[in-house]
């Protein structure tokens, strides 16, 4: 077995892709890892992708073309995932899809396309439930801060939803787990940046500007609450716990 | 200063979201807008829900009444007169700076704003009206929004308020004449349709438009809603249902929203309902009109005159498909889109997915559970490839006693709001749950 190991990212997956496949050695004779998830397997042949712009692009037009842009996209959120095996069941979807066409991502019953599916299912879950819970509260400058915790690599995902309904603001989305955000300027351009720096974190807790909206929001939530339906499991089943943390009605 | 001021609209928000709690139609869907240069908001049709109340039910607007002092006396509501509850109004600056400043941080997707009648209905709707007008025009924002229409107002004044709203709603209340006549001797049938009326034409007139003028906004884009409340007379489902039906058919509502009657007021003329608000029952009737938006049922299929009532024990698809047992099973491979709807614990989803996938190869029993299809129902109904999943051919009763076991128990945690688990909208236990579509909160229906 070879084990081609890529980095975390899109573009470092697909150029595993295109290492493996050219490789010569045969589909079932490799697999692909992401660095650093700690598998060290004892008779494998480890080797580093070597990424280039010109590989992950011949991979990306081959899927547009042969398995169609929705493909594509699911391939996208797929590798946004946290699941530590995406990178070699994104292969194993890619081998029978770029055969099967166009249709290749409705076919559930295939285990290939399934594993590829639930994937892109979660992340775009965790992706949507972002844009409804994410909090932002104001600092100083009148500029927007709002902090998360996603299981998924997804802040990406709600950036252009911000964008569109937010462009007259300034605002940040962090992602704790990651250390990364994405900054948004006033009527201008977004970009993502990884902030290494534990006090930029630490930070974060502090309180902000005009709180009163913040308790305005809390009694608006208390309020509109009938007391005769209480029902904090389904409450539960809507906005799981993990999510509360960050959300300014549950602090 | 601010704190002497904040707190007062702190009180007012307490009062006026409260007294709107009982209105059920917070959603948000309806309106695709994008945003616009220097402006905050956009609209995403399927809406957004941004919070769960502790009852469970979705928060998706800032749901206010713009005051709840009201010159009528509605037996069922908690803002009439005749009530001896705190009073207070907004000013309509209060409310655009609410809506804004929520909006920002992503609390809401925009305002849902309501209000008992002051003074007389032209007086309520012009204040209304001037609301929409500052949040619009004065504040820039382009996000959500649901205004009610009230009745009796000038035409005028409705059509003016409704090219500034998402969307408008009237609510209907009670399903029959005597039970407004009962409850609510101040409005009347006829008073009540005629501003549904006035929407319906006004937007069926936008769309005539062949090209949008520019500059110039539609009417009520997002189409109108209105909500009656379930259990205040003794109207049966099927009255409740067959109204919703003819509100689709002839108003072209978008949505009818359930209410279960909560009992907020100590008055003879109203049920005294022991066991809380029908829960139950409202959840049954939103499973019923699902199945009349999405699945293609008449209401005279799920209930007639003689079986006006919904079955407790078992929800209105699998009830129907007992009592129509000649018409199964269907073979999963070749039934075409219809069909598949009307099999038990297949959903609009998964009868998708079945069709796209049988393209590429026959599908078998374990197959269709990737699909999202619930077996443990669908299985009395279906064959793959000729044959069905248990080989023993069973009669309607020896079905219904395996459905009804399941069924019971989550009728069961309904009456004990304990439910709505496995109950999104389209989909089931099996997949990750479903984005959570915004009604799902409150409007609730299992993967019927
Ligand atoms: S008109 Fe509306 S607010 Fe006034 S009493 Fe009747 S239901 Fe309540």
């Amino acid at each position: 077995m070879t084990v081609f190991v890529c980095r975390d990212t899109f573009e470092g997956i697909l150029c595993g892709v295109y290492d493996g496949w050219t490789s010569g050695l045969g589909h079932d004779n490799v697999c692909l890892e992401i660095e650093d998830t700690g598998n060290v397997r004892m008779f494998a042949d480890y080797r580093r992708v070597e990424e280039e712009d010109w590989k992950f692009l011949r991979v990306e037009e081959a899927v547009i073309r042969r398995a169609g842009r929705k493909t594509c996209g699911m391939v996208y959120r797929a590798s946004l995932s946290r699941e530590e095996e995406k990178a070699d069941r994104i292969y194993r979807f890619l081998i029978y899809a770029l055969s099967a066409g166009r249709d290749a991502a409705e076919r559930l019953q295939i285990p290939a396309v399934n594993a590829v599916f639930q994937m892109n299912r979660s992340v775009e879950n965790e992706a949507n439930r972002l844009i409804e819970f994410l909090r932002f509260r104001q600092i100083a400058g009148g500029a927007l801060l709002a902090v998360a915790a996603p299981k998924n690599d997804v802040i990406a995902l709600t950036v252009p939803h911000f964008v569109d309904r937010m462009n007259a603001e300034n605002w940040i989305i962090c992602d704790k787990n990651r250390r990364k955000a994405a900054v948004h300027r006033s009527m201008g351009s977004t970009v993502t940046v990884h902030i290494p720096d534990g006090a930029f974190w630490e930070k974060l807790a502090e309180p902000g500007d005009q709180q009163e909206f913040e308790e305005l929001w809390k009694t608006f939530c208390r309020s509109i609450a009938i007391g005769q339906r209480t029902n904090p499991r389904c409450q539960m089943n809507h906005l799981p716990l993990r999510y509360r943390p960050y959300m300014t009605e549950f602090t | 200063m601010w704190i002497q001021e904040n707190m007062e609209l702190n009180e007012k928000l307490e009062i006026l979201a409260d007294a709107a709690k009982y209105d059920v139609s917070c959603t948000s869907s309806g309106s695709e807008r994008r945003g616009k240069p220097g402006q905050l908001g956009n609209a995403v049709k399927a809406g957004i829900c941004h919070s769960f109340s502790a009852d469970g039910r979705c928060i998706s607007l800032l749901k206010i009444l713009f005051t709840n002092q009201c010159v009528y006396d509605c037996r069922y509501c908690i803002n009439r007169r005749s009530n001896d509850v705190r009073r207070a109004a907004f000013t309509p600056e209060e409310v655009c700076r609410l809506t804004v400043e929520f909006y920002r941080r992503n609390y809401i997707e925009g305002l849902f704003l309501s209000s008992g009648v002051l003074e007389s209905p032209d007086h309520t709707m012009d204040l209304l009206f001037q609301t929409l007008w500052k949040l619009r025009c004065e504040y820039g924002f382009n996000g959500y929004i649901h205004v009610k229409a009230i009745p009796g107002a000038d035409p005028e004044l409705i059509r003016m308020t409704g090219l500034l709203a998402d969307r408008m709603s009237v609510n209907l209340e009670l399903p029959t004449s005597e039970g407004l006549r009962m409850l609510a001797p101040s409005k009347s049938r006829s008073r009540i349709l005629a501003p549904m009326r006035q929407i319906q034409r006004g937007i069926a007139a936008g769309k005539q438009e062949i090209v949008p003028r520019k500059g110039f906004r539609s009417f009520v884009p997002a189409g109108q809603s209105t909500q009656m409340i379930v259990g205040a007379t003794r109207d049966s489902d099927f009255q409740l249902l067959a109204v919703a039906e003819a509100l689709y058919r002839n108003y072209e509502m978008k949505r009818v929203f359930y209410s279960a009657f909560v009992r907020v007021n100590d008055d003879s003329l109203l049920p005294a309902l022991p066991g809380g608000p029908p829960l139950l029952r409202e959840h049954r009737l939103y499973q019923a009109d699902w199945l009349m938006r999405f699945y293609g049922f008449r209401a005279d299929e799920l209930l007639t005159e003689d079986r006006p009532n919904f079955n407790l024990f078992l929800d209105p698809k699998c009830d129907w498909a007992l009592r129509n047992m000649n018409r199964f099973p269907i073979e999963v491979n070749t039934a075409d889109y219809a069909e598949l709807l009307r099999v038990p614990g297949i959903g609009v989803r998964s009868a998708r997915r079945i069709i796209a996938a049988r393209r590429g190869s026959r599908l078998d029993f374990p197959d269709l559970k990737k699909m999202g299809v619930v077996l443990k129902r669908a299985a009395f109904f279906l064959t793959c490839g000729g044959r069905m999943m248990y080989p023993v051919r069973m009669d309607a009763d020896a079905v219904a006693a395996r459905l009804v076991g399941e069924e019971q128990r989550r009728a069961w945690d309904i009456e004990h709001r304990d439910a709505y688990r496995q109950m999104s909208m389209f989909d089931d236990g099996f997949l990750n749950p479903a984005p959570a579509p915004e009604d799902a909160g409150s409007v609730l229906s299992g993967q019927m």
